[in-house]
């Protein structure tokens, strides 16, 4: 089982840097780790374990989902000052290093049922792209199925490819090029 | 050296063993390892498939062949000398077979001094992969020959009975490794008493067993720190058929973290499709029958990634 002085980072899998997107993810991952059904969990730990197991997810996403409680727990573990602000603010500290996972960049070329393959095996929905991204979710929907007739101009589809690309993990400039360019071609 | 004489020379070439095991029977395994190895194939690998299933070998089937006349029974019983001579080629390129001659009686209890010699000879193919599947459980048999690969896959179904099978299958595994390099019966006897889930120590998870050998013996312990931080098996999810299904297999990979401490991986996921199953009873491959369909596309994924050493990661 997980330490009991685990810290909440921690118990979702993530730093202390995580951005709130990054938050809700890990949450819900770990959430679905020790869900009643959970086939990952069932026979590997008792009734009990899991319900314990729960509930150190339950506070740990408690704290960190809300800004203002956030804060105060970074300023107790000393991730922070006191005196900072409590919001986090993507722009101001990015999260990079080891809780973002490498760029990928996909073979060439790429496709709408490959971009669909990468982000579920990421476990990612397209209302988290839509979230993040601001992309609206139809237009998500169009470029995985790859509908050519209702994608918009190259100029806008590559830069909502590049923020698709972005919000699953795969290298922008290169996806949007590839998926762009094979697009054009089956016009 | 000068550099121009460094690049004439040929490279060294690492021949490696890449096996298919999952504990439990009937989840694709054999569809598994003969697809892989078809896209492996196609990316360019000289690849022997090793159907070490004995006793219930049928990769030949799944490959769209007749039963050969000879298989690894026959080398493991010395009626051919050479393991070569058991291998057959394939319809396809680059691609041939040691088919697991289901007609050797007892070939499934084949002894220690068998199995080193089996393995000895794999290694001196002149290929790029041998790629083996093995037979269903937990015998000494299909654990060594997944210990003893590079690439070791565990395949599961986003089932119950799959994914305990998978977990007894990676305790057995472990321990027998873990056994294997315990420096003295003390330490064997901790590793023996793990084994049986009701022990009196209260064992129940690598880590358990782990503190048990250092309560004994604290200079063990570093050694099979080491040996568990080695073992590294990766998951193929066969069969989903829902992003939830999909992501039982990173959820894997975080319980054997968190849980038996362990670093697993997940090599990817094959979508359930009646594709597979109408090029089943054809006779076919689904991969080369339809390679534009989602399993064929996912088998081909897992190969790249496992040629390149990428796995599949969550996005944080």
């Amino acid at each position: 089982m997980a330490a009991p002085t685990e810290t909440h980072y921690g118990v979702l899998g993530i730093g202390p840097r995580a951005t709130p997107e990054q938050v809700e993810r890990a949450y819900r991952h770990a959430a679905g780790l020790y869900d009643e059904d959970s086939l990952a969990t069932y026979s590997l730990l008792d009734v009990e374990e899991r319900q314990q197991a729960r509930e150190r997810v339950e506070a740990a996403y408690t704290v960190l989902r809300d800004a203002s409680r956030r804060h105060e727990y970074d300023v107790s573990l000393g991730v922070v000052s006191a005196s900072s602000v409590p919001t986090f603010t993507p722009a101001a500290a990015p999260a990079p290093g080891p809780e973002r996972a490498p760029m990928v960049v996909l073979p060439d070329p790429v496709t709408g049922p490959d971009l669909k393959r990468f982000r579920e095996s990421r476990g990612i929905s397209l209302r988290d792209i839509a979230t993040a991204s601001k992309v609206g979710i139809r237009y998500l929907e169009y470029i995985e199925a790859e509908r050519r007739e209702v994608l918009p101009a190259p100029v806008y589809l590559r830069g909502f490819v590049q923020e698709y690309a972005r919000a699953v993990g795969l290298d922008p400039r290169p996806t949007a090029e590839s998926y762009v360019a094979r697009v054009a071609s089956m016009r | 050296m000068s550099g121009a004489l460094a690049l004439a020379l040929p490279r060294p070439v690492r021949r490696q063993i890449w096996s298919i095991g999952g504990g439990k029977g009937g989840i694709g395994k054999s569809l598994l390892a003969a697809s892989l190895g078809w896209q492996l194939a196609r990316l360019g690998k000289r690849v022997v498939l090793v159907d070490a299933d004995l006793g219930g070998a049928n990769l030949h089937t799944c490959l769209g062949l007749p039963g050969p006349s000879r298989g690894l029974g026959d080398f493991i019983l010395r009626r051919v000398e050479r393991i070569e001579d058991v291998v057959v080629d394939t319809p396809f390129p680059r691609l041939r077979l040691i088919s697991g001659a289901s007609d050797v009686l007892g070939a499934a209890n084949i002894n220690y001094q068998q199995k080193v010699r089996v393995l000895n000879k794999l290694r001196s193919l002149d290929v790029d992969i041998v790629l083996i599947d093995l037979g269903a459980g937990t015998s000494h048999n299909i654990i060594d020959f997944f210990l003893i690969s590079d690439v070791s896959l565990l395949a599961v179904v986003p089932e119950p009975t799959s994914i305990e099978n998978g977990y007894r299958f990676i305790k057995s595994a472990l321990y027998r490794r873990l056994r294997n390099a315990a420096p003295n019966p003390a330490v064997r006897e901790i590793i023996d008493s793990a084994l049986d889930a009701k022990n009196a120590q209260g064992i129940r998870t690598p880590l358990d067993l782990l503190a048990a050998v250092e309560r004994e013996d604290a200079t063990a312990v570093a050694r099979l720190r080491r040996e568990l931080g080695e073992f590294h098996p990766r998951f193929v999810v066969n069969q989903v058929r829902s992003p939830a299904d999909i992501a039982v297999g990173h959820q894997l990979v975080t319980a054997c973290a968190r849980h038996l401490g362990l670093r697993a991986s997940y090599a990817g996921y094959v979508h359930y499709d009646d594709v597979v199953w109408r090029a089943v009873r054809q006779r076919r491959l689904f991969v080369e029958k339809d390679p534009d369909s989602a399993p064929s596309q996912e088998v081909r994924q897992i190969a790249r990634g496992l040629v390149e050493g990428e796995t599949m990661s969550l996005a944080w």
